[in-house]
């Protein structure tokens, strides 16, 4: 046991995993996570599967890596824990009885003798370190004087102040990760909706887009009422960066959408052997409309709202934005398919008809139609609020680390022969040069002193 | 004076600071190295000025595409580098870090960013966007004169093992220290506001505090490298080289965050 926590102990460990993590945290940031197994076989073949076993396209929820992050939080905390003791017992009880050789060793020292009274140098050193700031503490033994001046003396624990922060955001991520929850909530104006594990109902009153001047999207609002027991509660318009809150749930703005499925269309039908002819049909997805004189049924199989087509010439639709709309559109003459093909809004002229049989209709599709809804997340996360706190206190901890820098001086006055012997030394890792010059400004005012 | 004018007029400051600058390297004389801080400083200033002038003219904070967000990086660089020079006297480091500077600046005036100030898309119209990109930027700046001073230890320290000793300069040693002290002050803002007001804001319009989004992981994996420093040097003493090579890896591992998940990995951030 004894040994299991030594091996904890030490800070070589905590490099390893540190530098483990931050391998493993490169390598997530280029494999794609969490996609689809078919995606990985066309982009690493083979190696797919070794890459699904081995959890490395989940890696940041994998069980290795989460189990990387616990072995590192236990590290923190027996690493902390060890040399807190040490710490406090330093900063509480210290021991002002060093050796000469001690404090000689320290980067800042000084030995000097003065021939004056002991007594009148420590009432020097008090004036002195308390205009310094300096928190002063001395014993007596076998006709020497031990003094311990020190400075900032917090700053000692920023660093265990930020473990223990780190820690405290580490199991906020546990909370979140097992208590927390998330939906995406599609809503047309009007619309209820109901969701899991809560006890009211969500309602969108008005959505509304609002664009810049050059037509690129400022902002999208939403209008909610929260309905409680068949009731309304609370009606909030929200916006992106403006969610609402209500008992424990958040609802943001997370974008908005088209209702393609229900889009209305408007085709332009003409002839090419007659430019003066045009007629104007409205349609929806599925339906059925005739064209009487030619005795033709026409119907749009499929409205693609961004049409694209990848290597291997399947068509897709790459945003659910509408900059290249296209209809799909099958001509039927009884029981006869006539022609199909894509028809594109943007390029009326760029149509792909295949006509089974020869035609004199050409297609263009004039404009189309769907309701906008809005999309709004649903998040619930328990965690969150622990998180804040671990933040806090990982930003005290490190500004005190850094910014607070302690200081220490250390002095041995010993009289002998009417004369007084200093041994000084200082020592502040963080800021060395600012404990110079306290030191210097210390020593002289001794100097001056007679 | 329009914006415009003011930038040509910084990167001209600043391109003869950096003249001075490697004039007192060769002429090695202390005089014009303070004209080459001179012109630094006035530099800043109009820079400083083009930066209000272009949150006035475009109603939003400084740094929303990718010409801002450079100007940005290479005024807190030139201010980070200006108050260390101040305190430590590292006027050798000068010429080195003007000309990362002098980058950063011709990169932002290259026809492939564009400088017309868009609207902001409906993430970013927030408060947080001030906090979160600006004390994230100058913590960062703070880690690339870490990185210059890191080099020109390494060349120090080589040099001082062949037996020579610069005339001129700071010593290895104090460049060691330097460099730790970059780091130390620039490691809290980067936490602060690389990590921290990150998840908040994230917080805020995305719904989720942390999302390994390629943005998120680089930054996490940059504050990996400099604890990693930190840790190696506070508590197991190291030094010198090793210390160097990791805050050189720190600052590349920044600058990736900072440029190469843009555009190299997609992701939530993908702002350009």
């Amino acid at each position: 046991m004894k040994s299991v926590i030594r091996s904890f102990s030490s800070v070589k460990l905590a490099i390893v995993l540190l530098i483990i993590i931050t391998i493993a945290s490169v390598l997530g940031t280029f494999i794609p996570q969490q996609r689809s197994p078919a995606e990985y076989v066309s982009r690493y073949g083979q190696m797919a599967n070794i890459l699904i076993k081995l959890e490395f396209t989940t890696l940041y929820r994998s069980h290795w890596f989460i189990s990387l992050l616990i072995l590192f939080g236990i590290n923190i905390i027996v690493c902390t824990l060890t040399r807190l003791s040490q710490k406090v017992k330093r900063t509480f009880s210290p021991q002002l009885k060093k050796k000469e050789k001690e404090i000689l060793v320290l980067k800042t020292k000084e030995k000097i003798r003065k021939k004056c009274d002991p007594t009148k140098i420590k009432d020097v050193l008090k004036k002195e370190f308390s205009s310094k700031h300096y928190h002063l503490r001395e014993e007596e033994k076998e006709n020497r004087t031990y003094i311990l001046a020190r400075k900032k003396i917090l700053g000692l624990f920023g660093a265990d102040i930020v473990h223990f922060g780190i820690l405290i955001i580490l199991s906020g991520g546990i909370v979140s990760g097992l208590g927390g929850f998330r939906k995406n909530l599609s809503f047309s104006e009007g619309e209820i909706s109901a969701f899991p594990k809560a006890n009211f109902k969500l309602r969108l009153d008005k959505f509304e887009t609002e664009y810049y001047p050059n037509g690129s999207v400022r902002d999208w609002k939403s209008t909610l009422t929260i309905i409680e027991n068949e009731k309304p509660k609370i009606t909030k318009i929200i916006e992106v960066n403006k969610p609402l809150s209500y008992k424990g749930f958040v609802f943001y703005q997370s974008s908005c959408g088209w209702d393609w499925k229900n889009s209305i269309l408007e085709i332009l039908v003409k002839k090419r052997s007659d430019p003066a002819f045009s007629k104007e049909i409205r349609t929806k997805l599925g339906e059925k409309v005739s064209l009487e004189e030619e005795n033709i049924q026409i119907s749009v199989l499929h409205f693609i709202p961004d049409f694209v087509v990848n290597e291997k010439n399947e068509i897709f639709s790459r945003s659910l934005q509408p900059n290249n709309p296209a209809i799909f559109l099958e001509g039927w003459h009884e029981n006869e398919k006539i022609f199909s093909g894509w028809i594109f809004a943007r390029f009326p002229d760029f149509s792909r008809i295949h006509s089974e049989k020869e035609t004199d209709l050409h297609f263009e599709l004039k404009d189309f139609k769907a309701n906008q809804f809005s999309v709004i997340q649903a998040a619930k996360d328990p965690g969150v609020n622990i998180i804040w706190l671990g933040s806090v206190i990982v930003i005290i901890g490190l500004f005190l680390a850094f910014y607070w820098p302690t200081r220490e001086i250390r002095m041995i006055l010993e009289e002998s022969n009417g004369e007084t012997e200093i041994i000084a030394g200082g020592i502040a890792a963080k800021n060395p040069e600012a404990l110079q010059s306290d030191f210097k400004e210390v020593m002289s005012s001794i100097r001056r002193t007679n | 004076m329009n914006e415009s004018v003011l930038f040509l007029t910084t990167f001209f400051l600043y391109i003869i600071s950096t003249f001075f600058y490697f004039a007192f390297i060769l002429a090695k004389k202390d005089n014009l190295a303070r004209i080459g801080f001179k012109f630094a400083l006035a530099g800043l200033f109009t820079h400083t000025m083009a930066l209000f002038l272009r949150t006035f003219e475009s109603g939003h904070a400084p740094f929303t595409n990718m010409y801002e967000s450079l100007s940005f990086l290479a005024w807190g660089s030139i201010l980070a580098y200006i108050l260390i020079e101040r305190k430590y006297n590292s006027r050798n480091a000068g010429p080195y870090f003007m000309l990362i500077v002098i980058a950063l600046m011709a990169l932002a005036s290259s026809p492939l960013m564009p400088k017309e100030a868009m609207p902001l898309i409906p993430a970013l119209q927030s408060y947080w966007l001030w906090l979160h990109v600006s004390v994230t930027l100058i913590g960062e700046a703070f880690f690339a004169v870490a990185f210059i001073i890191s080099i020109m230890y390494l060349v120090a320290d080589t040099r001082e093992r062949q037996g020579k000793i610069e005339k001129l300069g700071l010593s290895s040693d104090k460049l060691d220290f330097i460099s730790y002290k970059c780091i130390a002050v620039g490691f809290p803002l980067f936490t602060l506001g690389g990590l921290i007001f990150g998840m908040i804001w994230a917080y805020k319009a995305w719904g989720r505090y942390w999302s390994w989004d390629p943005k998120e992981t680089w930054s996490l994996i940059t504050w990996f490298v400099f604890a990693i420093y930190l840790h190696t040097r506070i508590v197991m003493g190291w030094k010198g080289r090793r210390s160097a090579f990791i805050a050189i890896i720190g600052f590349l591992a920044a600058l990736f965050t900072y440029f190469g998940v843009n555009y190299l990995l997609a992701g939530l951030h993908s702002y350009t």
